[in-house]
Order: structure tokens, then C-alpha cells, then sequence
């Protein structure tokens, strides 16, 4: 009896051993390899043949001088959203092509871009937030490029010397560190969408769409050296955009940072950059029946005591999507406060948790009735 | 020393069948033993998935693959993927970081076969806005000790148009293994699903046929649902026929172990449930074998008992015209019906047979009152003709006067002289 007690001690010994063992184990296997930034391959000369997509970023000659110091060349338009999607606080500066001759069109309130344009967004981290005018480090380029066949998407990343980006349509994963607005140091594993991902959120009923550059985004004034301000109206008086009827003829968001705004303008636009690319009735997430474009109105839709249908882990231990006055009962909340994959909302775009928008959702959440 | 480890065998059997249910890890084979395939090759599926033209086959030869990205079918038509065999090639999304399912198929006329998907975060498989796709002989798992950090769907074809499911099997899913929710003329046939907490789960559909399947040691076997507040409103016509629907008695692990339910409906479903029909239209369930599901074999429920709103637009919340009949059913007389769940309290307390008895059929008895109609007339047009009837045990609840006031029937003839005739037509992807 006492010998096979013993053993049993032994065998619990052993098996409390392995199982230390295998934390480690696992605990090693988990971490990730980092890529660093794109190899610096020696690619072929390439010349601009008009045959999109080219392998490199130069190619398309959309930046003058040295091509990291991102100055677009004369026919590349600035232009910003009001409110920008969250992608794990990456920067970005964004421009948009229209070929010669040709205008952006304005039917109602739907804009479209001819054959050839081109859209061109860049994210960057600078070293250091506290001085975003400093040293940074250019991620990705992503273009968007309206083809005969509709708009295509190709995600470009930058080498390590920042002299150019290489088309890598499988995307990839970088650790990226910079020193944070507290003077902090922080790390980001930083997801460049593979080219198919890139429809998760460009999702307009299956077809591929732009999401910043609509309307509802633009139809707002720059602060800075823009005349006119608003940016539709530059597109006009520049001769790149026919159909603007003046910016009270259509509809726009506020920036949900503005602080002047109205708490709800705010969250409404929040919601909408963030979330309503998906969730909207022609969107990838219309399933759901959670709809979150600014101008949603039915409570149901917006997901006032509206039970999930797909959420699984999503759903935490909540009821309903939004409990007025009760944020932190709410799965919006909550998706909305996880990193992990399965749970966290956005799917696509970030690894980090978007304290900013939490707290105005919270806000929002807690003061209705 | 006899009696003593006589009465710990008795006292160990009486906490296995009081406790909230079983569980189970099962695998269908060892993938672990599989040779992991370079980076490269690795790279090489993502980009085959992603430049994919028109009418061509993705072959992905045998292997393990580990990714860190998902696979996107893109609006492409006629796109045949295809592994070596679902023990030979196997995908993993263990490490995936964001997205949220495995594989995602978008277009017409694709189909995958032959591979096993393991471990994704969100989804394993999902199409969406398909219309004709086919998955067979696709193995879906999850490979995890604690079942609560599982994905939610296996094989999840959503809005789509022409969906056959066959030969497929999908496990531990923390909802259901097969779901399909919001389409439209649906073959699930000869496929395997344990271990979830639902087995097979039909949504918001129109035109489904279910058969030959085996849903076994999942909390709820098949389910037929109609959700409140979705773009398809309300599904009709399903037929779930010659399928075995056994020992789902496992525990519903759709929250972790302790938490109660939340907004997911799944969570309510009780350990022990056979067929379940929840604001279900025109359905119906025969010659199937429905045996050792410790709460009910079947469930006939209006969404009402849910205790969620019941109310949308174009959308019902009653179950109607449903038709029971030549099941086969068995029963073990050790076992009781869950206490885990609110409507496995119902059952273990309210039945009509007494006390921690389990039920072949139940009926929640919510119907919708109109004037001068009584339950008797069987307005919601539920038709039960089992041949063995009085051998099996039959409650209708009265749910409708209060908690305090909660009562039991076992009277099924108002079930009884009934027809009702449910229409599905699926003989062109039946034969696919």
C-alpha cells in the first residue's frame, strides 16, 4: 500500500514536471517570429508601362525627390476624412489620383472616380508621437486602383532603408516600436492585410469599394492652406469633381475628436469610419443585423437591446449589443475593448485596443436613456 | 473494503449523472503526427488563394500548414479547392491574429474537399454571398483543452444560395459545428458533428433538407431556428429525416463553465436536447433515431421562451406547422434532464411525468391567442403522429400564467389528427 502511494507520488512528480515543461514549451512556441521590414531584395528596374500592378511603389512615381519624404508630386490631391479608421495608431497622409482630362462624378451623393484614378494611403510611425514632424518609419502604401474591371487593392511595404515599397500581396507582420505621446515606449505587431483581407472592410454588396473617400467623409473644411477649405469644393474649383451642389447639399460627419461637437455626432461618426464599411446592409457584417452608419436611426438597428446572432466568444457574458446607460453590459464595449482574435472589433486592422473611441462609446453608451 | 468501494462506485455514478454534463476532446485523428510545411509553401497557398481565376483548382498538397494570415476566396466563379484527404492536409489558424474566420469563400460554384481546418479564432470555414457551394468531406476542429475558448461556427455558410454540406465532420465548436443561417436551399447530408454545443443548426433558411447525418455528444443535436431582426427575416420549410441523434448530453460550453447564458441563444440550450425548434416554420422531423438525450429528444418552442424581445419586423415569433412523426426513440432510465439551463429546470421540474424525468417530446404551448381559439384546437398547427405514442413520454407546458403558476400535460391527441404538409425541393443538389 505505502510502495503504491510512493509511486503514485512519482508518477504526479513526473507528470507536474512535464507539464511545467510543456508551459515552456508552448510558451516558447508562441512567440511569433518577427519579420523585419521587406528585405532588401535587389528588384529589377521597372519601367511605368501603364500595366498595373507594378512591383514597386517608385514605379508609379507618385512622390518627387526622395521618395520617403512622401511630397506627392503636382497631380496627386491631398485629401482627409473627417473622422479616420483606427489602425493601431498608425499615422497616415492620404492622396488621390485623377488622370488628366478626367473628373471625379457627384450622382446625388454617390461619388465615383474614372478609369485610372488612383488612391494612395500611407501609414507611418514616427519615432516619437511627441514630435510627429520628426524621424518616422514608413510601414505600408496601399493603393487603390480603379481598373476596367472595378477598383483592386494592393498593399505595398516598405524596406528597412525606406527607399522604396514592393507589392506583397500576402501581406505580412512587423514589430514596430515608437515612444508614445507619455514619453512611453511601446510595441505594436503591426498586420499588413494580405490583398483578399483588404475586402473584409472595401465590401460594398461583394464589390470592392473605397471607404474614405465617399461624401459623407469628405464633405468637410480643412484647417489648413486649402482654398476653398471644404474639400469637395477644392475638387470643383479645381476642375476634378462635377456634381457638388454646396456643402449643405450633402450630407457629412463631424471628426468624433472634436470636442465641440455633440456627444452623439461624435459617436455616430466613430461608429460609422470604424465600424459601418462592415456593418451596414451592404456590408460583409449585414448578417448581423447590427447596421452603425451615421445616419442609422432604428434603435434596433443600432443595437439597443438587440441580442447577438454569431457573436460566440464576442458576446462576453452580455445580453444585448447596447444597454442604454450601461457600457460596460454592452458586447459593442466590450468587442470593442479585446485584443483577441474571435472577439475583438474590428476583425481586421488592429492589435491594440482603441482607448479614444472606447471611452467615447462609453460616453455615448452611459448617457442614453 | 468491498462495501466500501461498491458504495464510492455508487456515490461517483450518482455525481456523474447529476453533474452538468459530460464533455469531451475527442479528436478524429492526430494531426500533430503531420510533417509542418516550410514558410514557402505557406506563402504560396495564401497567394494561390488570392490571384485564383475563374474555373481553376487550388490543390493543396498534403501537410501541415500553419498560418498567420486567413484565406479569402474573393467573388471568383468555378473555383474547386482541393487537399489530400482530411487527414493528410491540414490548415491551422492557431496563430491567426486577426480576422475573423479561417477560410472565407465568396463567389459561385466553388467547392473545397478533402482538408481539415483547425483552430481558427473566430469561424473555421465561412461563405458568404455564395451562391452554389459545396463542402465535402472537410473536417473542422478545435484542438484546445478548455472547450470555452473555442471559435463559434465550423462550417458556416451564410447568405448564400445552393449550399450541400456532405460528408463533412465538425466538433467542438463553441456553437454550432454545421450552421447555416440566412440562405436558401441547403443539402446537409452523411456528415458527423460532436462535441459542440450545437450539432447542426439551420437559420433563418429557406429549403433545407437535413439526413443521413450523425449529431452525437453535442448540448443540442439539431436545431432549427428563426432569429428576430436579420435581413432574412423569416426561414420555411425544413426537413430533418433519417439522421441519428444521440447521447447529446454533453455540457454547453458556449460560456465558460459557471457563467450563465448571455445574448446568444445558443447558451440557453440545455445538455441533454435531441431536435430543437425555436420559432421554427414548417418543418418536418421523421425517421430520425433519437436516443439517450437526457432532457428532451425533441423541442418545440416559440422564441418567447427565450425571455428576449419577440418582436421584428416580417418576423414570427411562434413555431408552426411542424409534423413529427415515425421517429424512433429511446431513453436511459438513469439519466435525468439538465439543471444547467433555465428550460432543463423546466423540464426536470414541470414535466408531466414527474420529478427528473426525462422527455421524448415537449411542447412549450405558446401560441398565439387569438380570439376564441384554445390550445386544444392546435393552432400553431403542431402535428405529432408517433406510432408508439402512448409509450413515449409527451409535455405540453403552460408557460403563459406566470412563474408561479407554471403547469403539464400529457394529452397529445389535440397533436394528433392533424395534417400538415411541408414543401422542400433540393433533388438537383442532392445529386451533386
Amino acid at each position: 500500500m505505502k510502495s503504491k502511494n510512493l509511486g503514485n507520488r512519482n508518477w504526479i512528480f513526473t507528470i507536474s514536471h512535464l507539464m511545467v515543461g510543456m508551459i515552456f514549451f508552448f510558451s516558447c512556441q508562441k512567440q511569433v517570429q518577427q519579420e523585419s521590414l521587406s528585405p532588401e531584395t535587389v528588384l529589377e528596374e521597372e519601367t511605368a508601362d501603364g500595366i498595373f500592378p507594378y512591383l514597386r511603389l517608385s514605379t508609379y512615381g507618385f512622390f518627387e525627390g526622395d521618395i520617403k519624404n512622401l511630397k506627392p508630386v503636382a497631380d496627386l490631391i491631398f485629401y482627409q476624412p473627417a473622422s479616420s479608421l483606427f489602425t493601431d495608431n498608425a499615422f497616415k497622409s492620404r492622396f488621390v489620383y485623377i488622370p488628366e482630362g478626367e473628373k471625379a462624378q457627384l450622382e446625388g451623393d454617390d461619388l465615383s472616380l474614372p478609369l485610372g484614378s488612383v488612391l494612395v494611403k500611407n501609414f507611418f510611425y514616427p519615432a516619437d508621437f511627441r514630435n510627429p514632424q520628426g524621424d518616422r518609419r514608413i510601414i505600408e502604401t496601399r493603393l487603390m486602383i480603379r481598373e476596367e474591371n472595378g477598383w483592386q487593392a494592393y498593399p505595398y511595404v516598405w524596406n528597412e532603408s525606406q527607399s522604396d515599397a514592393v507589392l506583397k500581396v500576402i501581406g505580412g507582420e512587423f514589430e514596430i516600436s515608437y515612444v508614445d505621446l507619455q514619453g512611453k515606449q511601446q510595441l505594436v505587431s503591426y498586420l499588413v492585410p494580405n490583398k483578399n483581407q483588404c475586402k473584409g472592410c472595401h465590401n460594398k454588396n461583394e464589390i470592392m469599394a473605397p471607404i474614405g473617400f465617399q461624401t459623407k467623409h469628405l464633405n468637410h473644411s480643412l484647417d489648413f492652406v486649402q482654398s476653398p477649405s471644404n474639400q469637395l469644393e477644392f475638387l470643383t474649383e479645381t476642375g476634378k469633381l462635377e456634381g457638388f451642389k454646396g456643402a449643405s447639399k450633402h450630407p457629412g460627419m463631424v471628426n468624433y475628436e472634436d470636442e465641440s461637437q455633440a456627444l452623439a455626432q461624435r459617436a455616430m461618426a466613430y461608429l460609422d469610419i470604424n465600424c459601418a464599411h462592415c456593418h451596414s446592409a451592404e456590408g460583409p457584417a449585414s448578417t448581423s443585423g447590427l447596421f452603425l452608419t451615421y445616419d442609422q436611426k432604428d434603435p434596433m438597428k443600432l443595437g439597443i437591446n438587440k441580442t447577438p446572432v454569431a457573436a460566440g466568444s464576442g458576446a462576453g457574458g452580455f445580453k444585448f449589443d447596447i444597454v442604454p446607460g450601461k457600457p460596460d453590459e454592452s458586447i459593442l464595449v466590450h468587442r470593442m475593448n479585446s485584443t483577441q482574435a474571435g472577439i475583438a472589433m474590428p476583425e481586421l486592422g488592429r492589435t491594440t485596443v482603441d482607448k479614444k473611441g472606447l471611452e467615447l462609446i462609453k460616453a455615448w453608451i452611459s448617457n442614453m436613456e | 473494503m468491498r462495501n466500501y468501494l461498491k458504495s464510492l462506485v455508487g456515490i461517483t455514478a450518482v455525481l456523474l449523472f447529476f453533474s452538468c454534463g459530460s464533455s469531451t476532446t475527442e479528436q478524429s485523428f492526430d494531426s500533430s503526427k503531420l510533417t509542418r510545411v516550410s514558410q514557402d509553401e505557406v506563402d504560396k497557398l495564401i497567394e494561390a488563394f488570392i490571384m485564383a481565376e475563374d474555373s481553376s483548382t487550388i490543390d493543396i498538397p498534403a501537410g501541415f500548414y500553419e498560418m498567420k494570415t486567413q484565406l479569402i476566396l474573393d467573388n471568383k466563379s468555378g473555383i474547386k479547392i482541393k487537399g489530400a484527404g482530411m487527414d493528410q492536409t491540414v490548415i491551422s489558424f492557431r496563430n491567426l491574429k486577426t480576422g475573423g474566420e479561417g477560410i472565407k469563400l465568396v463567389g459561385n460554384d466553388i467547392s473545397i474537399e478533402d482538408l481539415s481546418i483547425e483552430d481558427a479564432p473566430g469561424d473555421g470555414i465561412k461563405a458568404q454571398h455564395a451562391d452554389g457551394v459545396t463542402f465535402r468531406k472537410i473536417n473542422v476542429t478545435w484542438t484546445n483543452g478548455d472547450k470555452s475558448k473555442n471559435g463559434t461556427y465550423a462550417i458556416y455558410p451564410v447568405q448564400c444560395k445552393n449550399v450541400l454540406i456532405d460528408e463533412c465532420i465538425a466538433s467542438h465548436s463553441k456553437d454550432a459545428g454545421i450552421y447555416v443561417g440566412q440562405s436558401e436551399n441547403i443539402v446537409v447530408k452523411n456528415s458527423l458533428a460532436f462535441g459542440n454545443v450545437a450539432g447542426i443548426e439551420i437559420e433563418n433558411c429557406d429549403n433545407a433538407e437535413v439526413f443521413g447525418n450523425t449529431a452525437r455528444d453535442n448540448a443540442g443535436g439539431i436545431l432549427v431556428f428563426n432569429l428576430p431582426g436579420l435581413p432574412k427575416s423569416d426561414g420555411k420549410g425544413t426537413k430533418i429525416y433519417d439522421n441519428d441523434v444521440i447521447d447529446n448530453n454533453h455540457e454547453n460550453f458556449a460560456t465558460p463553465l459557471g457563467d450563465g447564458p448571455n445574448g446568444n441563444t445558443v447558451t440557453m440550450i440545455p445538455p441533454g436536447s435531441g431536435i430543437v425548434l425555436l420559432a421554427a416554420k414548417e418543418v418536418e422531423v421523421f425517421g430520425n433515431r433519437i436516443l439517450r438525450n437526457k432532457t428532451t429528444g425533441i423541442a418545440i418552442a416559440s422564441y418567447q421562451i427565450t425571455g428576449f424581445p419577440a418582436e421584428a419586423p416580417n418576423w414570427s415569433p411562434y413555431t408552426t406547422d411542424i409534423y413529427v412523426h415515425d421517429n424512433h426513440y429511446e431513453r436511459n432510465w438513469y439519466q435525468f434532464p439538465d439543471f444547467s439551463r433555465e428550460l432543463g429546470k423546466l423540464v426536470l421540474v414541470y414535466n408531466a411525468y414527474g420529478f427528473g424525468k426525462s422527455q421524448d417530446i415537449i411542447y412549450d404551448g405558446i401560441w398565439d391567442k387569438k380570439p376564441g381559439t384554445t390550445i386544444d384546437m392546435n393552432p400553431m398547427r403542431v402535428c405529432i403522429q408517433e406510432p408508439e405514442i402512448e409509450n413515449l413520454r409527451f409535455t405540453r407546458f403552460v408557460l403563459t400564467e406566470g412563474e408561479e403558476n407554471i403547469d403539464s400535460f400529457r394529452e397529445y391527441q389535440p397533436f394528433q389528427n392533424c395534417k400538415v404538409e411541408v414543401k422542400t425541393e433540393v433533388s438537383r443538389l442532392a445529386a451533386l
